[in-house]
């Protein structure tokens, strides 16, 4: 707890002195990254997105900027204008690391300030990078290379441990001791300068005392005991005045209330999830501020909608705690759908997004997005169907929107389809109510939405697939194709929501958010379970206006196969296609080896196959032999920098562009529980969307270091990789390790991925 | 119903029975083999019914059945006959509704269930009833049936209302408790008997 006074300096003037030193910098870096690049051979000149925004000059935000790689948030900072101005940046900073924060307005300054250090601190890579060439304790030398005095509590952190779990612990050790500083002295004077959130302030502190306890102990848990000392420091402050602002430290408050309240919205992702809605009571922060931040839509009375979503429901105060809502409404206003809460009891908010959104149609416009503090809400119109996100996740409006049209089909292929007047219905009667035409769905639509903080699916477009020998592959495709000749228009043998394998009638093929909604709703829906059943359902890609039958058998717990046919008489041939197909499945052992598998699990960043040099002339291992092998054997170890795979790597997705498939490595420590890995997965959210920006891309690389991970991602024309390390990975290594990472998928690739149905591809 | 009186395109040619035009299918002189169709609400019990007379299992849980399954079981009747039900457990919710036609087109017999602490299931029994009455096969056994008989402190139709509406249309009326298996058998026992019986041959 070495930090002085000058750690609590206010964001803005850390903001305005640093750039100074630190453009040269980044630039240089940037070439640096640029260098490496080539010299691996790894990508054509193209700069990492960094670049772009050097080019911008924004002072002050520049550093932090270039740390995440991400230009959009910064510039948009919409609540910066209205004179918030330090606690806003700083609110986005600490977005990077904590999404899901649940106390905004506290958390805004307090947090922010300290993530702000964090980017500073993480900020030039140019240290960092002659840092780990100097060694481990590099990080150490390097902050002091800088003169900065803040970071001082790094130092016994690191000292204590180098090892990976550690380092872990010490981005977050960084964070809260300054917090600590903060609270007793700045912490008045953020509530100070927000006098309109007072109240909101003071109820978090009386709602928060609680959870700090909690995330205490959570907290320490998953570290390594060093950590200990670390936690009682923290225990000690937590009897300080101000401790409501303290515990307002985002990140792993929130990540620790989950397992002691089952009710916050998280719990929904942890494995003991369970799928339809949940009902909760808890003290509620949300944040009204007086105005759309969208200067457009200023003329839009925003008190008013954040009162009605803040404070009307009063029967929702937990309703309204939740961080991710989704609201399917008619272009009346009535309510079709709501993730959380009672349709039919949220009319009068329903009524106030439909009047949002006609205000704005009226003006010959449509409304996308409207932001509002930390809170996003997301408009997507379909005909007489409006589908609405309310968000303060930090996810981007890409990534938002792609969720509301994975929703969208979700509804068109079990409900539009099958009732084709519903389009007529509302024409005529434009109170039409839809509800009853949802009745049990719900679990359809939870876990979906389960699935947007887990699945790569819904983010890649892409689907994946079961490891498996290839010959056993082959066996399954081979009887599948034998039926799909036989009139059957789709034949797909699933492992959870992983193909087995897939083969499609002459010149049909399936789209992966098909396959993705396909599979979600008849894993969701546990009637399919009890016995084979006959279903109609759309597939929304293939043909939004006609629907298919869908023959849907459970071979085991896991293992199912779906047959789709135009045909509504074809029971019993699909009967007698899958009483075939499990006979052969059953003497080719292709069963028993998906089960092998299951329990297998796929690649493991502990197995990725070092190498001397990144182009061996010898093959990596098979995915089978690397199963036989004990797991990380000795040689793996050195070369790692902590608990991981070599080099610090955590976790890659490798998605293959031509076959619309990915690949993603199994969660291992330190990812072990389900709310970093639902930070990783959002953070990869955030990497793929701003690869993806129109705006500035298509960007080919991208490296970015935060507090949390060194991520990097890596797009061709063949493929797109995504890899998390561990925060203090050297940059040379990791390009290193992406190289081993993509020649190891191309070497097990006919393992991993369903090849080309044809025999010939082989 | 809303929007469901449209049928999709396809239903109106679709069949699931697979027979000829008979809908009751002799695979010998004592050996029937019949399409058997369960309707009614969403909740009523149809799922455990079949369950309950194809497994002998009861669960509790509800599970929200999609679109239809199939089960089949066969019944042993005391004249050494076999009468095989091929059942087509279809889900109760409004948007299925349409395709109804689909599987009990061609059935030979039709379970009409409601569940006797619901009203509402009661009135949607009779909707069945009539849509069976102008669409379903002409020669169609059709049974009513008041499923949850175990909870009769919670009652709300009377035997009286099942019996006399059942009557009225000449159907044959039965209360059951998939739960406790209470009446299951003999539902499916007293279908086969009435089943007409092919012209042996």
């Amino acid at each position: 707890m070495a930090s002085d006074s000058d750690s609590l300096t206010s964001t803005d003037d850390f903001a305005y002195q640093n750039p100074k030193a630190s453009p040269p910098e980044t630039s240089q870096d940037g070439l640096k990254f640029l260098t490496l690049n080539e010299s691996e051979n790894v990508v054509d000149g193209e700069l990492a997105l960094n670049q772009p925004v050097v080019g911008e000059g924004v002072n002050g935000q520049l550093v932090v900027e270039h740390d995440r790689g991400e230009c959009e948030l910064e510039t948009e900072e919409p609540v910066a204008g209205e004179g918030v101005n330090g606690q806003l940046v700083a609110d986005h900073d600490r977005g990077e690391g904590e999404p899901e924060i649940e106390e905004p307005v506290v958390g805004e300054g307090v947090n922010g300030q300290l993530v702000a250090e964090h980017d500073r601190g993480e900020g030039e890579p140019e240290i960092e990078e002659q840092v780990v060439g100097e060694g481990v304790n590099g990080q150490l030398v390097a902050e002091h290379d800088r003169g900065e005095g803040e970071h001082e509590i790094e130092e016994p952190v690191v000292g204590e441990d180098v090892n990976g779990q550690l380092v872990a612990e010490h981005a977050r050790g960084e964070g809260e001791p300054e917090i600590e500083e903060q609270s007793s002295s700045s912490g008045p004077a953020a509530m100070a300068a927000v006098p309109e959130v007072g109240e909101v302030v003071r109820e978090i502190s009386s709602s928060v005392v609680v959870h700090r306890v909690n995330s205490e102990l959570e907290v320490d848990a998953p570290s390594s005991p060093s950590s200990s000392g670390y936690a009682g420091e923290r225990g000690s402050s937590s009897d300080s005045s101000a401790s409501g602002i303290e515990e307002v430290n985002g990140d792993d408050i929130d990540e620790a209330v989950i397992p002691a309240d089952h009710s916050v919205d998280a719990v929904s992702d942890s494995p003991s999830w369970v799928p339809g809605k949940r009902h909760i009571n808890e003290t509620l922060v949300y944040p009204c501020k007086d105005k759309c931040p969208n200067s457009e839509h200023n003329s839009l009375n925003w008190f008013t909608i954040c009162r009605c979503l803040g404070n009307k429901d009063d029967a929702s105060i937990s309703w309204r705690k939740r961080k991710k809502h989704f609201f399917v409404l008619s272009n009346s206003g009535k309510p079709i759908y709501s993730r959380y809460g009672d349709e039919y009891k949220l009319a009068g908010f329903s009524a106030t997004l439909q009047a949002i959104i006609s205000f704005v149609e009226n003006g010959g416009d449509q409304v996308k997005f409207v932001r509002a503090g930390k809170h996003q809400v997301v408009f997507l119109v379909k005909g007489p169907i409006y589908l609405v996100c309310i968000s303060c996740t930090e996810e981007s409006y890409e990534a938002l929107r792609g969720q509301l049209e994975l929703i969208y089909g979700q509804v068109a292929q079990m409900i539009l389809i099958l009732t084709k007047s519903v389009n007529r219905c509302f024409e005529k009667n434009p109170k039409y109510d839809m509800t009853p035409l949802l009745g049990g769905t719900d679990v359809v639509f939870s876990s979906l939405i389960h699935a947007f903080s887990w699945n790569p699916a819904t983010l890649l477009h892409a689907y994946t697939c079961l490891p498996l020998a290839y010959p056993t592959r082959q066996a399954a495709g081979a009887i599948l194709q034998d039926v799909a000749d036989s009139g059957v228009l789709f034949a797909i043998l699933m492992c959870r929501h992983k193909v087995v394998s897939l083969v499609g009638a002459q010149k049909a093929s399936l789209h992966p958010d098909d396959m993705l909604l396909l599979s979600n709703f008849v894993l969701s829906s546990e009637s399919f379970r009890t016995s084979e059943s006959f279903s109609p359902i759309c597939l929304p890609r293939y043909n939004p206006m006609a629907f298919l039958y869908a023959y849907v058998h459970y071979f085991d717990v896991d293992t199912y196969l779906m047959l789709l046919t135009t045909s509504s008489d074809a029971f019993y041939h699909l009967k007698d296609c899958r009483i075939r197909i499990e006979m052969v499945l059953l003497k080719s052992n292709v069963l028993s080896e998906v089960q092998r598998s299951m329990l297998d699990g796929g690649l493991r960043v502990e197995d990725l196959p070092v190498d001397p040099s990144p182009r061996p002339g010898s093959l990596s291992p098979h995915l089978g032999q690397d199963r036989l092998t004990t797991e990380s054997p000795e040689i793996f170890k050195e070369a790692c920098l902590g608990i991981g795979g070599p080099a610090g790597l955590w976790h890659f997705i490798y998605r293959s562009i031509y076959l619309d498939q990915y690949v993603s490595s199994e969660f291992s420590s330190p990812l072990n529980n389900s709310s970093q890995q639902k930070r990783l997965y959002r953070a990869y959210q955030k990497l793929y969307v701003s690869m993806h920006d129109k705006g500035t891309g298509p960007h080919k690389t991208q490296f970015r270091r935060d507090e949390n991970y060194v991520l990097l991602c890596w797009v061709t024309q063949d493929f797109e990789l995504y890899a998390a390390f561990d925060p203090l990975a050297d940059k040379a290594l990791a390009i290193k390790t992406c190289n081993r990472v993509c020649q190891w998928v191309r070497d097990v690739e006919n393992e991993i991925f369903l090849l080309g149905a044809s025999p010939f591809s082989w | 119903m809303g929007c469901s009186s449209s049928l999709p395109e396809s239903t109106s040619s679709g069949r699931l029975d697979g027979f000829s035009s008979e809908n009751v299918e002799a695979t010998d002189s004592k050996n029937l083999r019949v399409k058997l169709v369960l309707l009614g609400d969403s909740g009523v019990g149809k799922s455990c019914i079949v369950l309950r007379f194809v497994r002998g299992q009861f669960d509790p849980s509800s599970k929200v059945t999609v679109g239809a399954s199939f089960l089949s079981q066969t019944v042993a009747l005391q004249d050494s006959t076999t009468v095989k039900f091929e059942i087509w457990d279809t889900a109760g919710q409004e948007r299925y509704a349409a395709l109804a036609p689909l599987y009990y087109r061609g059935a030979a017999v039709a379970v009409v269930v409601y569940d006797i602490t619901n009203p509402q299931s009661f009135n949607k029994a009779q909707y069945w009833v009539k849509e069976l009455q102008k669409h379903g096969s002409p020669d169609i056994v059709l049974a009513l049936v008041g499923n949850k008989a175990d909870l009769q402190e919670k009652r709300e139709v009377s035997i009286e209302d099942g019996m006399n509406h059942a009557e009225k249309n000449g159907m044959f009326f039965i209360e059951t408790s998939a739960k406790t298996a209470d009446n299951i058998n003999q539902l499916f026992e007293e279908i086969a008997k009435r089943l007409p019986r092919a012209p042996s041959s």
